[in-house]
């Protein structure tokens, strides 16, 4: 009984202690990934230099040459899905905000729940279904319909959780001005919410930009012609990547390491912004 | 002998019609319900024009929502359901486009909600832009420099009307909020406790700002402080539990209540 005290001090850091070993093995990996990524893919930026980011592929068993085609079919393939989904995306985000409790209301916000879990090589089946195998061809529209459609759920939610989150006394007041419901949302409400609108834009731009599955039955990939037209098939650097790795030579395996750590840099650089950001959100 | 039947039906009409039009607010057997709550209950008042008129009540007596229902803002809740009438100057509020009554009977609410996203010109000038209530940048510039004068906030703002709204101090974001609405020459003012979050200085001002707002206008002023109404207006009701208790003239009823509850409520033994 005299114990107890020191008995419950040893739990105490028993328990910290085995917080501390659960915390450390669950961001052990990423900092592996991030760790492994960086040994591996600076030594191959170094070496291949600037050519590295602006060149063709190298050939089979032949120096490194670079993944400029990628790199240029990741930007057109991000831009042209933001076209296409992002509008779409606000404006179903906007309606399962202003109008929670009708039934195209609740039914929007539940298929967006769906759509965000949905495994993004079905989206990647169906849009093979409806345009590569209509077009014959792999194209950079039909990867960034892929793209756009991974993309849309992200940024409808976000968009409704921000125009959710705005205080009533804000929408009321709108309204009390005499002003119509379209101009509520989009003259008062978007302003308001547009920290937390671009917040999910950027999580979406983010996510398509790095992703491969909906790509692998639709953008077709290319590796030495830079861009040849939207119907034509268009390289990203998370295809290539999966592409290289399969391949059995070693000067491929190094370009694919090269091509991770630029994916990584490139998803940093859109990610870390919004993470700033939002520390700064308040209503 | 009908026809003489006939104009005193038409003089008639006509005296009840102007009878009406002194009413600003006018409410015919008003029910009030959210969902199963029945909230107001069976309240007729009648809000002569060019007065201050406060409605007094503990709070959760309803005096909020029923000055909701006043301008069809109760309308953004679904669960709510309105029975009976309100007229603004002798019309059904019920049968105008709800704009319309908005613009007519304009709000300030109890928490001051400046747009805090907006510059302080912003504030003023967006009803009147978005309505298109302005021909050119010009005569927007000087009914803002209007409008905020009326709420006595020029001196201050003056030089920073460039400025987010939020910058401003709890008052002067209320002040901006009248503004914003007398931008607008609305016919009524409805107003949602409007000092309840404010110091005393700034109470002050905002209730010598409802004194003079009533030279051109209605101000209905919902206050849960007998204190207040006796300062700021001519005419008062006390509501409890949603029943309209008693209604008349300030001086008259603070001086004489004719119902037991009111006196109760007035001499703070209740609420």
């Amino acid at each position: 009984m005299v114990d107890s005290l020191k008995v419950r001090l040893f739990k105490e850091k028993l328990f910290l202690a085995g917080i501390a070993v659960l915390t450390v093995s669950t961001v052990l990996p990423l900092f592996h990934i991030m760790f492994s990524i960086a040994a591996n893919g600076v030594p191959v930026l170094i070496k291949g230099g600037w050519g590295f980011i602006t060149g063709t592929l190298a050939p089979p068993g032949g120096g490194l040459g670079g993944i400029g085609p990628a790199i240029v079919g990741t930007f057109i393939l991000t831009v042209l899905a933001s076209l296409m989904g992002l509008p779409v995306a606000v404006l179903t985000g906007i309606y399962a905000a202003e109008y929670p409790n009708s039934l195209i209301g609740r039914a929007t916000k539940t298929l967006l729940m769906v759509m965000m879990e949905f495994p993004t090589i079905l989206v990647g089946l169906f849009v093979m279904d409806i345009v590569v195998i209509p077009m014959g061809s792999y194209s950079a529209i039909a990867g960034a319909l892929s793209l756009a459609i991974v993309m849309m759920p992200y940024v409808a939610v976000y968009t409704d959780e921000a125009l959710r989150n705005i205080p009533q006394k804000y929408r009321e007041g709108a309204f009390a001005l005499g002003l119509t419901r379209f101009k509520v949302v989009f003259r008062v409400l978007i302003g308001l919410a547009r920290k937390g609108i671009m917040t999910g834009i950027l999580i979406g731009i983010a996510k398509v930009a790095g992703e491969t599955a909906p790509l692998l039955f639709t953008a077709g990939g290319a590796t030495r012609v830079y861009f040849a037209g939207l119907n034509r098939p268009v390289g990203a650097i998370p295809l290539l990547i999966y592409q290289l790795v399969q391949q059995p030579y070693t000067n491929y395996h190094e370009i694919a390491w090269g091509a991770s750590l630029l994916l990584m840099l490139i998803f940093l650089a859109i990610f870390l912004p919004i993470r700033l950001s939002l520390k700064e959100v308040k209503l | 002998m009908i026809l003489a039947e006939k104009d005193r039906k038409s003089e008639e009409d006509a005296l009840e019609k102007m009878t009406k039009m002194r009413h600003a607010i006018e409410t015919v057997d008003l029910n009030i319900y959210y969902g199963d709550h029945h909230v107001i209950k069976g309240v007729n008042l009648a809000i002569p024009e060019k007065v201050v008129f406060a409605i007094m009540g503990p709070s959760g007596c309803g005096k909020s929502t029923m000055l909701r229902a006043f301008n069809r803002l109760l309308e953004l809740n679904e669960s709510t359901r309105i029975e009976g009438d309100v007229r603004v100057f002798g019309k059904s509020i019920f049968k105008m486009n709800p704009i319309e009554v908005r613009r007519t009977v304009g709000m300030v609410f109890q928490h001051p909600n400046p747009f805090p996203h907006m510059s302080i010109y912003d504030n003023v000038a967006l009803g009147l832009k978005l309505n298109k209530l302005v021909k050119d940048r010009k005569e927007l510039d000087k009914i803002v420099e209007w409008a905020l004068r009326k709420a006595a906030l020029w001196d201050e703002v003056e030089n920073k009307l460039h400025k987010p709204a939020s910058a401003l101090s709890g008052g002067q974001q209320q002040r901006l909020c009248i503004a914003r609405v007398v931008a607008m020459k609305p016919k009524v003012i409805l107003m949602d406790e409007p000092t309840s979050n404010l110091d005393p200085i700034s109470t002050k001002k905002i209730e010598e700002l409802i004194y003079e707002l009533k030279k051109e206008l209605t101000v209905v002023i919902v206050t849960h402080s007998p204190a207040q109404a006796a300062r700021v207006s001519d005419y008062v009701a006390f509501l409890y539990l949603g029943r309209l208790v008693e209604v008349g003239s300030t001086v008259d009823m603070f001086e004489n209540p004719k119902e037991k509850l009111t006196e109760e409520y007035l001499t703070g033994r209740m609420g």
